[in-house]
């Protein structure tokens, strides 16, 4: 039994919170659907009544069953010192909880994110928010707000270059919520007549200090961050900096258009000046290097007449390693791997362990990606499910990593997802490397 | 005698025809359908093939000939959704997503046989010209061209209620004059500041064969807004309008 540090739940708490998820999602599975009645066509106006507060979030449970690769390099930095069974079960529950207060001008708003895992590791727990702030919105021109909060720059749908003050996005999964950093700043709107339809300027201040903001970069700094946003020629065209010390100073633009009724076409440039890349060659030798990094992103978005959607980006990541550097650490990991092997001695799969998070192990570490999801509305008029298919590509080392799923929403606020995943690819490779060949998940999800 | 009655009223009633202006006419509906900046509240109704539904409740406002917002206050799923309509420009903000993204006028945001285009509609007359117009003896039949090529429906031929002045029945086609769907007013209510208006709008469609969809109209009312309410970066803040 583990217990993070620092977590909201006791091990008894932890029971109560399974035992009320699995409940509400037995009482939400078993939910009949609407009654048949069709011509009924009332709308009582008291749904539209609104009140000074609101409560709402979901509820989550998602068992995973992952096929382990136990030759792979990221298997051997996670599980080197442990014997875990293949295949190998976790199951995730979550409740988000969010909350607001309105009045007059202001706004209270709280997202919190529960979460209750059971892992190789055993059961572990945490609670932590999201979200958090205050705001005032003297005019429709003007909202200016303080607290825990998410910017979410950027125009692409898997990945996001120019995201300076975000966390960034599981290519996997690019819809989840992400947790906001501490910031205050505004939003000022300007409309107008002509070519340039509308005007915002949005600028943050970001304090990393004193515990705040931690994961954020270098303490003791005040960043700045600001985004200028133009409606131009139907052309939606956002230009933005981040400048301090914590990280090093970058800024970029992006653009998304809609080409004809069907068919939207989007774009993200970003340079960071100075980018410090970590780097360990195949003998173990760990160096530092600064980067002027350009990173950047293409993409479209297309509905065919049969409602079918297509995502297809191309994402160029310039802080990624190149085939040769990603190729040079798999390597430093199996000789460390077998040094343990052999003599026991666990240092240098630790420091390979350690190089694996927020850097070689983080998703898509390397330099040029393909991202294409193709999903169909109810084929064969099979109501209510979407099947999608979706496909990342390395195109350094032409691994890559497909996901067919199916998502049923035929229960008012209940979605049922089941997901497969497999992983292709050569050894040295980026897919080929990770600790599991295939995973299969299912995600129940409950809004109220 | 007779003959020369019967040549009078013909004279008459072809006078009456060439009396009315086609644009006005719909110019007219468009008024009489709603105030040309307005706020409202809708039911949407997807009714499956097996008679299952689903429903969602969104607050909309709009102002102009080309400004449209609108946020889904039910079910909890849809919540805090909100869509924009800056003339050809549509965008869907999802809370969880967090970030506006950008719709195409044929696709739905709730599924459906009602698109976007159909749920963040403009006027009338600012998408399209007229270009033939019949008169029935208890309604007008108007055969409406889209004026651009990014209209989501490129002809609409519409039956106009001679007294009320507003629609009974449209028909949505391409180019080429296939039906694509057809759209039912129904239930003429009177919703205060002079609007006696449909409060029921259904809609089939021979592509979604057995699927209907129902909008209900309630609390429309006429209201001034700010042009910086229909903008991207306000459309987390909608909600706050009502």
């Amino acid at each position: 039994m583990q217990q993070i540090p620092g977590v909201w739940f006791s091990t008894e708490r932890s029971k109560w919170f399974l035992c009320a998820m699995g409940l509400l999602l037995f009482i939400a599975v078993m939910s009949p659907p609407a009654p048949d009645a069709a011509d009924d066509y009332a709308f009582d106006t008291s749904e539209t009544d609104k009140k000074p507060y609101s409560l709402g979030g979901y509820m989550e449970a998602k068992p995973t069953l992952f096929a382990l690769d136990r030759d792979a390099a990221l298997y051997k930095t996670r599980f080197y010192n442990r014997d875990v069974s293949n295949p190998l079960g976790e199951y995730d529950f979550t409740l988000q909880l969010d909350a607001g207060v309105e009045w007059s001008i202001f706004k209270a708003f709280t997202r919190v994110n529960n979460t209750l895992d059971y892992t190789y590791d055993g059961w572990s727990s945490d609670s932590k928010p999201y979200e958090a702030f205050l705001s005032a919105k003297p005019s429709p021109s003007l909202t200016a707000a303080a607290g825990k909060m998410t910017a979410k720059w950027g125009k692409g749908y898997a990945w996001n270059p120019v995201a300076f003050i975000d966390r960034p996005k599981d290519p996997d999964d690019p819809a989840l919520n992400l947790e906001g950093y501490y910031m205050a700043g505004f939003d000022f709107i300007r409309s107008f007549d002509g070519p340039l339809k509308t005007f915002s300027f949005s600028p943050f201040l970001l304090p990393v200090d004193h515990g705040l903001n931690h994961d954020f970069g270098e303490s003791g700094h005040v960043n700045v961050a600001a985004k200028a946003y133009f409606l131009l020629w139907d052309t939606d065209i956002d230009f933005m900096f981040l400048t301090g010390n914590s990280r090093p100073d970058r800024f970029g633009f992006d653009f998304s258009r809609n080409i004809t009724t069907n068919l939207e076409i989007h774009g993200e440039s970003a340079w960071i000046d100075d980018f410090r890349q970590n780097k360990i060659d195949a003998a173990g030798r760990v160096s530092e290097t600064e980067i002027d990094a350009w990173s950047g992103l293409i993409g479209l978005r297309y509905l065919s007449s049969i409602d079918t959607t297509y995502i297809l980006e191309y994402y160029h990541n310039g802080t990624g390693y190149s085939e040769s550097e990603a190729k040079d650490f798999y390597t430093y990991v199996n000789r460390a791997d077998d040094i343990y092997v052999n003599t026991g001695n666990a240092g240098p799969i630790e420091k390979a362990a350690n190089l694996t998070q927020g850097a070689y192990g983080r998703p898509n570490p390397m330099r040029d990606y393909l991202y294409l999801r193709i999903s169909q509305k109810e084929p064969f008029d099979i109501l209510y499910v979407t099947p999608a298919i979706t496909t990342i590509l390395n195109l350094d080392d032409r691994s890559l990593s497909l996901s067919p799923e199916l998502v049923y929403d035929g229960i008012t606020n209940l979605e049922l997802r089941l997901k497969g995943t497999v992983l292709v690819g050569d050894s040295f490779s980026e897919y080929g490397e990770k600790p599991n060949d295939a995973r299969l998940e299912l995600r129940v999800r409950y809004y109220f | 005698m007779l003959k020369i009655l019967l040549v009078l009223v013909s004279f008459g009633c072809a006078a009456s025809a060439y009396a009315i202006d086609g644009g006005e006419l719909l110019e007219k509906v468009d008024r009489h359908l709603a105030p040309a900046s307005y706020e409202l509240y809708r039911k949407l109704i997807n009714i499956e093939p097996n008679g299952s539904k689903k429903e969602y409740v969104l607050f909309t406002v709009k102002k102009g000939k080309d400004m449209v917002a609108g946020v889904f206050l039910s079910p909890a799923s849809e919540k805090g959704r909100s869509t924009l309509r800056l003339g050809d420009n549509m965008w869907l903000y999802i809370p969880n997503v967090g970030k506006p993204v950008r719709i195409t006028s044929l696709q739905s945001v709730i599924g459906g046989v009602f698109n976007n285009a159909d749920i963040l509609a403009l006027d009338y007359s600012d998408e399209y010209d007229v270009a033939g117009l019949e008169e029935l003896e208890k309604e007008y039949v108007l055969d409406l061209k889209a004026k651009t090529k990014t209209v989501a429906y490129d002809r609409l031929k519409m039956w106009v209620d001679r007294e009320k002045v507003v629609p009974t029945r449209i028909e949505c086609k391409t180019e080429a004059g296939m039906l694509i769907k057809t759209l039912y007013f129904k239930d003429t209510q009177d919703f205060g500041g002079g609007f006696v208006r449909p409060a029921v709008i259904e809609t089939d469609s021979p592509l979604y064969k057995g699927y209907k969809s129902v909008m209900i109209f309630a609390k429309l009312k006429a209201r001034e807004l700010a042009d910086e309410v229909f903008t991207l970066t306000y459309m987390p803040n909608i909600e706050s309008l009502r």
